[in-house]
């Protein structure tokens, strides 16, 4: 038996958060005004992640095409690649998260930075330069073109 | 069906009014210059250069608007093609083959497809709209919440099935991305799913999640590129790849119309639209190829399909705007906005006493969609280059943009948020083999699907022997369930034994 236990545990996440979907808006109200397509569309999700976890218990000679491609590919990628990929993720969702408290300006300098050294950019000139200017053009062009206003610190 | 009288003095209107003429290349530069931006739908577009329309005589304003309407249509596949993020909602399917075609190095001939097929499917819906405006008009008023119920789920579940190496993760993508789209209040005021967040009261922000799923998602992977197309002889921009895979648009008649004919059907619906069009077509299209397998791997008649559809249904939303007074979707709301501004309404008096103008209407959008064909191929021309710069400058460059777009939409952190949180999951969904594209589709839908059940509910009095008056909704779900039950027979005889 050999087991593909990424699949496995990410698919059986989303069937958890399907789940409780599912109960929460039973919770709600049972009618059919709430749950006429949620409750049949949640409970087919669920069986589908019952065959998709059979597809990855599977002893390896029966496993499905599908299955087996998926592990080759994840298994092809190196650990150096894959962290590359995590601290871009990261690097992304700091700058979300330090758009109001930072400033839309300084949070998008920072992640250009970051991901322009994260992608190999080593030109000390380019690293200085194209940051901040490609960010100033950005702020400006959507201060002209959207109606809400968005908070910077320094344009 | 032609008034020719009235066809006649629409030509004498055109041809004796040279503003007309003077705003249709700016509108369709404005169109795809916003179409090409991501966030930045073909409504907000509209919405923005309204006010300037306020200026013109009616005719001209018209001319100016749906110029950028259709600009707009065509906009929405460049960087559908280029980095994988549909510029509008009616793009999502030019993805699914355009993005593989540029990956291998096709770029000029995906550009060059999306551009013909676009011109071709709205001068084919502007044609069908001539000939059979006061017909089509009826139709629609037939097309009742059952019917646009099961549009709904044919589209996805079709999509669904074919999507990706396995039925049952299609399948599990689309009945995600299905309860995404309910998440919120629905039509009869249940609250569900929203975690105490206010803004999701009204739902996931569709147009930040789909670019997080389809954009963000890819990005993330691509940190380890160099380049978008690896091999630096492809990522030459040449006009006379472009051209040729104009030209290759033109081999696929059938495709072509039948893109075409969906686009303009589902376009005349209100309240679907471009969105459902091209997702239906491309569908059709993968299901009848006999070289399915090829489809979402660069194949160009999903590009073909996709198109054509997306861009017919301009000419069916116009229909419906026209005849009946009713916007199929926002911008048909902002023309209708520009009717009102100049004191005309629309709909079936307007139809009646002022035909000379509808059909002028008509017949400038031919020549917008025959104008489209040299400015978009300028316009590509100039947008192609984003295939030169290397993926370090291009992902943090794309990623900010996106995120911006994704503000515009919401006016809030919503849709930032939405886009990260819609990423990292579609990242981790294409790492596991999820077709991806299936839960932007259910998520597009789940809330138009519910709400026309809903109704088919309310007025069936929940008796499901209602549903025997309305055969058209009963074949197209028969259709779906004999599709679907041959994708499962297909995947079974392939595996192994």
């Amino acid at each position: 038996m050999c087991i593909a236990w990424g699949q496995a545990l990410f698919t059986t996440a989303l069937a958890g958060a399907v789940l409780a979907f599912l109960l929460e808006a039973r919770g709600v109200s049972l009618v059919a005004d709430n749950l006429l397509l949620l409750q049949p569309t949640a409970i087919a999700t669920l069986v589908l992640w019952l065959v998709i976890l059979a597809g990855c218990l599977r002893p390896r000679a029966v496993r499905t095409a599908d299955a087996e491609a998926v592990e080759a590919e994840v298994a092809a990628e190196s650990p150096r690649d894959l962290a590359r990929v995590l601290l871009l993720v990261l690097a992304f969702g700091a700058c979300i998260a330090g758009l109001e408290p930072l400033g839309y300006d300084v949070s998008f300098w920072l992640f250009v930075l970051a991901a322009l050294a994260l992608g190999g950019e080593r030109n000390p000139v380019a690293l200085a330069l194209f940051p901040p200017i490609f960010t100033a053009l950005l702020i400006w062009g959507f201060r002209a073109l959207v109606p809400y206003p968005f908070p910077t610190s320094l344009l | 069906m032609i008034d020719l009288p009235a066809a006649a003095a629409a030509i004498g209107l055109l041809s004796g009014s040279i503003h007309a003429w003077l705003w249709v290349v700016p509108g369709l530069l404005i169109g795809l210059l916003f179409g090409a931006l991501p966030g930045i739908s073909v409504t907000m577009a509209l919405a923005l250069v309204l006010p300037a329309s306020l200026y013109m005589d009616f005719l001209p304003a018209i001319i100016f608007l749906t110029s950028v309407y259709t600009g707009a249509g065509f906009g929405g596949s460049i960087p559908a093609v280029l980095i994988n993020i549909p510029g509008t909602s009616a793009a999502v399917a030019t993805t699914f083959d355009g993005y593989p075609m540029a990956r291998s190095g096709r770029h000029n001939e995906a550009l060059g497809l999306a551009l013909v097929a676009s011109c071709i499917g709205v001068l084919g819906s502007y044609i069908v709209l001539f000939l059979t405006v006061e017909p089509m008009a009826d139709i629609v008023l037939r097309i009742g919440p059952f019917e646009m119920a099961a549009i709904g789920i044919w589209g996805m579940v079709l999509l669904g099935s074919i999507g990706g190496g396995s039925l049952a993760k299609g399948l599990f993508a689309s009945g995600l991305g299905l309860l995404f789209g309910m998440v919120g209040m629905n039509t009869a005021g249940y609250m569900r799913g929203d975690m105490g967040i206010p803004w999701l009261l009204d739902g996931v922000p569709t147009i930040p999640a789909m670019v997080g799923l389809l954009a963000a998602s890819q990005l993330f992977g691509l940190i380890n590129s160099r380049f978008i197309v690896d091999k630096a002889e492809d990522r030459r921009i040449s006009i006379r790849r472009i051209l040729a895979g104009g030209a290759e648009a033109l081999r696929h008649p059938v495709v072509l119309l039948r893109g075409s004919i969906i686009g303009v059907v589902i376009g005349a619906v209100p309240g679907i639209g471009a969105s459902v069009a091209n997702l239906v077509s491309y569908a059709e299209t993968r299901r009848t190829a006999p070289d399915r397998e090829s489809f979402g791997k660069g194949n160009p008649k999903g590009v073909v399909a996709s198109e054509s559809a997306n861009s017919s249904s301009e000419g069916g939303s116009m229909a419906t705007m026209l005849a009946l007074g009713i916007p199929g979707g926002g911008a048909t709301a902002i023309l209708l906005a520009a009717f009102a501004m100049h004191n005309v309404v629309g709909g079936p008096r307007f139809m009646e006493e002022s035909r000379d103008l509808v059909y002028a209407i008509i017949l400038s959008n031919f020549a917008q969609a025959l104008i489209l064909l040299p400015v978009g191929i300028g316009f590509v021309l100039v947008a192609s280059s984003v295939v030169r710069l290397p993926m370090r400058y291009l992902i943090p460059s794309v990623l900010v943009l996106s995120t911006m777009g994704a503000f515009a939409v919401e006016g809030s952190i919503a849709g930032p948020l939405t886009l990260y949180v819609f990423g990292v999951l579609g990242w981790l969904m294409a790492r596991f083999g999820f077709p991806v594209a299936a839960v932007v589709v259910g998520l597009l839908l789940g809330r138009l699907i519910e709400t026309e059940l809903l109704r088919a509910w309310q007025l069936s009095g929940g008796e499901l022997a209602r549903l025997l008056d309305y055969p058209w909704a009963i074949g197209i779900i028969v259709l779906m369930l004999v599709t679907l039950g041959v994708s499962a027979w297909k995947e079974a005889r392939r595996r192994p034994a």
